[in-house]
């Protein structure tokens, strides 16, 4: 009986390994398969290497594949530092005060509901196709969830907490400072996660619509030119970022919150 | 006759009020709470012991009676109040020594001077070594001592504790209950102490205000004369205790 | 001194008004936060505060969106054109991913081989977003309808599968260990059990995901349409019709409140019918 049991469990454990790399197996192949049929279409594995390091031998816009994707991540980071300070401290004031909620949060709902993406047209009208705008479009996006999750951080903050506060004699500034927004922290964590893969999103579709440097650049440079093995490679460059980003956010968050579990 | 010290109770009322109706939590109560004591309030499951004790230290409002304290009536928080609170009051962001000085850190204290007094009240309540750990990292009656740790440290001169031990399992219970006698002789400071438990109760109190189920009024007090330690299992404890078992309308 | 009913009726009638006036307060607080931000809007563009060009008054914007309705200028489509087809693309995209990733979580939470599987393929395709596929979808399938739906199915899948997946994943092991003490099979219980309890998760997906599906299908039209309101913010933007714009983006915004409306009247009735069962 016992041996049996481990038994099915080795046998359970070796289907566990096949099946993924089974799987990713299949993914290769179908690639395969297309690719023969489409040449045209779809670059080969030789064909994606070949347009890496090109990008390096040959750079575009005198940039080479590193200097676009620094260029793209420059742009979500000056944006991202003035979404998480002014986003974080406009949802703490509608979050903590409900005449200044009534005020300003109103206007704030009036914007909410209007995709990022939606503001670029008028953001290039503006501002031209230079840095400030698509710094500004980015802010855009990773502003309006900061706000969202750090109000409802400080209005969710457990009333126990607050009582402990004013029990000892807090004022309200202490209340907020000392006991509701330490509280609130794993709220706005979510956030600012959410924050950094909107960024991420938006600074492509503002570089896909019009500039010169930047890895959203890069994939309408190749869809332009049908050179697909730039897109793909592209593509890869833009799914490994935001993998990093992902997985950075997730360490930073246990550093930031380790009671959190 | 008003008295002067001390902290009297008078006709003491709650009704809370909904868009759906009112509920009376509190009716009607009242007692003196003698310098030095240790009074036991005993209520049953929720009774709204917690909305009696809210509005004695001043985080609720009252809708109706008042509270004396020296003489003078008192609204809202008052610095000669603590408390110690049913559960989840430690601020999980901070360590043992910031959560037991943070009362200090409130009313401006240099950091030497806080940390000194922190330091005393840790190790009155035996967490010395623990200063530096987080409150997820320790059992449910460490956690509990940091909370009366942090309650001592304010200065209190009535501490308030809400079923401080009601979370805990019946082994660290029975354990706190003698630290936190303790703890009282050592620092000799008025309590009172709410609890749904009898034995407890019983143990513990220099008198007991026995409240009813919802909405909570006083039933009955009894003075508790045995001296301590008290033997849950002597003939006199166990007599007092069927008493007020006998007049309780516990639901639990 | 004892609680009379007089008393307590009294209370009550005291706390229904106070709290009437409160609310009316601050409804009143919000129209004017409003007011103010139309006003210093209007003032801006009228004595040109800032220096931007092509800056729309409020009132001109809502001039624009009333002629649109029956207009075709600038971008071939009435202002109603426009939102079908985007209605008609994020749709049919949304509520084919919806159908097919929600099952799809559900059961690559409950049975880990289909796990073990699928989720190699999505882990692969998670970090991307979806508008990055946009040239690769318009290469192979056009920019039709097809073209874009399958963008948006793209952007919807993700969510849904991932917090259907999470969702099932959190069902509690006593409540499992109850249906199976009670003789139900894996898949009675997965049914019965699982599935329910993943619902709230579910829902915050598909929520997710309509943000998410709404915003991919305007850079989709952007990117490659002739029709719809992502398009028409490109048109008016290219012959430097800022009302036009404006009046595309408030249209897009209201949209998308209206659809999330539904989404939490919908979740609330699925969510009672649940708690009512």
């Amino acid at each position: 009986m016992f041996s049996n049991a481990t038994k099915r469990t080795t046998t359970q454990k070796i289907i566990y390994i096949i099946l993924p790399i089974l799987s990713l197996l299949l993914i290769v192949m179908a690639y395969a398969f297309v690719q023969r049929k489409l040449p045209m279409l779809l670059p080969d594995a030789a064909g994606l290497w070949n347009r890496f390091t090109k990008t390096f031998t040959n750079p575009i816009k005198n940039v080479n594949l590193i200097g676009h994707i620094l260029a793209s991540l420059r742009r979500v980071m000056i944006a991202l530092a003035f979404a998480w300070s002014l986003g974080i401290l406009f949802g703490v004031l509608i979050g903590w005060n409900r005449v200044f909620k009534a005020l300003f949060g109103s206007i704030f709902e009036l914007f909410r509901p209007i995709p990022p993406i939606a503001w670029i047209p008028i953001i290039i009208m503006w501002f031209g196709i230079g840095e400030f705008p698509k710094i500004l479009i980015v802010f855009i996006g990773s502003f309006i969830p900061v706000v969202i999750n750090t109000e409802d951080g400080i209005r969710l903050v457990e009333k126990e907490y607050i009582d402990v506060g004013r029990v000892f004699g807090a004022n309200r500034t202490q209340l907020l400072m000392e006991f509701v927004v330490p509280t609130a922290l794993p709220a706005i964590f979510a956030g600012i996660r959410t924050s950094v893969s909107s960024a991420w999103t938006v600074v492509l579709a503002a570089e896909m619509l019009g500039a010169d440097h930047g890895v959203g650049a890069l994939v309408t440079r190749g869809w332009n030119a049908g050179d697909m093995a730039l897109v793909f490679v592209s593509i890869i460059c833009i799914g490994i970022i935001g993998a990093i980003l992902a997985y950075v956010l997730n360490k930073l968050e246990k550093v930031v919150s380790p009671w959190n579990n | 006759m008003e008295q002067l010290n001390g902290l009297v109770v008078e006709n003491l009322s709650k009704t809370f009020y909904s868009s759906e109706g009112y509920f009376t939590a509190v009716e009607d109560v009242s007692f003196t709470l003698n310098d030095g004591e240790f009074l036991v309030i005993l209520g049953p499951g929720r009774s709204g012991k917690t909305v009696l004790l809210n509005m004695i230290v001043g985080i609720e409002e009252k809708t109706g009676g008042r509270i004396l304290y020296n003489g003078k009536e008192k609204t809202g928080i008052h610095p000669d109040f603590g408390m110690v609170f049913q559960s989840l009051s430690l601020m999980p962001f901070k360590t043992v020594m910031e959560n037991v000085e943070l009362p200090l850190k409130l009313r401006g204290v240099s950091k030497k001077e806080r940390r000194k007094t922190a330091q005393h009240y840790i190790e009155l309540v035996g967490l010395n070594g623990f200063e530096k750990s987080y409150p997820h990292e320790l059992s449910g009656g460490m956690k509990q001592r940091v909370g009366i740790a942090r309650a001592y440290t304010a200065n209190p001169k009535v501490l308030i504790m809400d079923e401080p031990f009601g979370q805990l399992d019946a082994q660290t219970r029975y354990a706190m209950q003698n630290e936190i006698l303790r703890i009282w002789e050592a620092e000799r400071r008025t309590v009172i102490f709410v609890t749904n438990n009898i034995e407890e109760a019983c143990y513990l109190g220099d008198r007991i205000i026995l409240l009813s189920d919802c909405p909570a009024k006083v039933k009955a007090v009894y003075p508790i004369d045995l001296p301590r330690p008290r033997n849950m299992v002597a003939q006199e404890f166990l007599r007092i205790r069927t008493t007020i078992s006998d007049n309780t309308d516990l639901a639990i | 001194m004892s609680l009379n009913e007089k008393d307590l009726k009294k209370g009550l009638a005291e706390f229904k008004e106070n709290k009437r006036k409160e609310t009316l307060k601050y409804v009143f607080l919000s129209f004017i936060g409003i007011a103010i931000f139309l006003i210093v809007w209007k003032l801006i563009v009228d004595f040109k505060l800032l220096n931007v060009r092509n800056l729309p008054a409020p009132d001109s914007v809502l001039s624009t969106l009333i002629t649109k309705v029956s207009s075709k200028n600038p971008d071939g489509n009435t202002l109603g054109a426009n939102i079908l087809a985007s209605l008609q693309v994020s749709m049919s995209g949304f509520l084919l991913a919806v159908v097919i990733g929600i099952p799809l979580g559900l059961f690559m939470g409950w049975f880990t081989p289909i796990d073990k599987f699928v989720s190699p393929v999505f882990e692969l395709l998670r970090p991307v977003p979806p508008i990055a596929w946009i040239p690769v979808v318009v290469v192979f399938v056009g920019i039709d309808l097809k073209a874009k739906a399958t963008i948006i199915f793209l952007s919807v899948f993700v969510p849904c599968v991932i917090n259907s997946y999470a969702g099932i994943k959190l069902t509690k092991r006593t409540l499992i260990n109850v249906a199976k003490t009670f003789g139900a099979g894996n898949f009675e219980t997965f049914i019965k059990v699982g599935i329910p309890s993943a619902m709230p998760m579910v829902f915050t997906g598909v929520r997710n995901a309509l943000g998410g599906a709404w915003s991919t299908l305007v850079a989709a039209e952007m990117l490659a349409a002739k029709a719809g309101l992502g398009y028409m913010l490109q048109v008016g933007r290219n012959v430097g019709r800022a009302d036009v714009v404006v009046a595309g983006m408030a249209t897009i915004g209201v949209l998308g409140a209206l659809m999330a409306l539904i989404l939490n009247l919908i979740e609330k009735r699925i969510l009672k019918w649940k708690l009512d069962s």
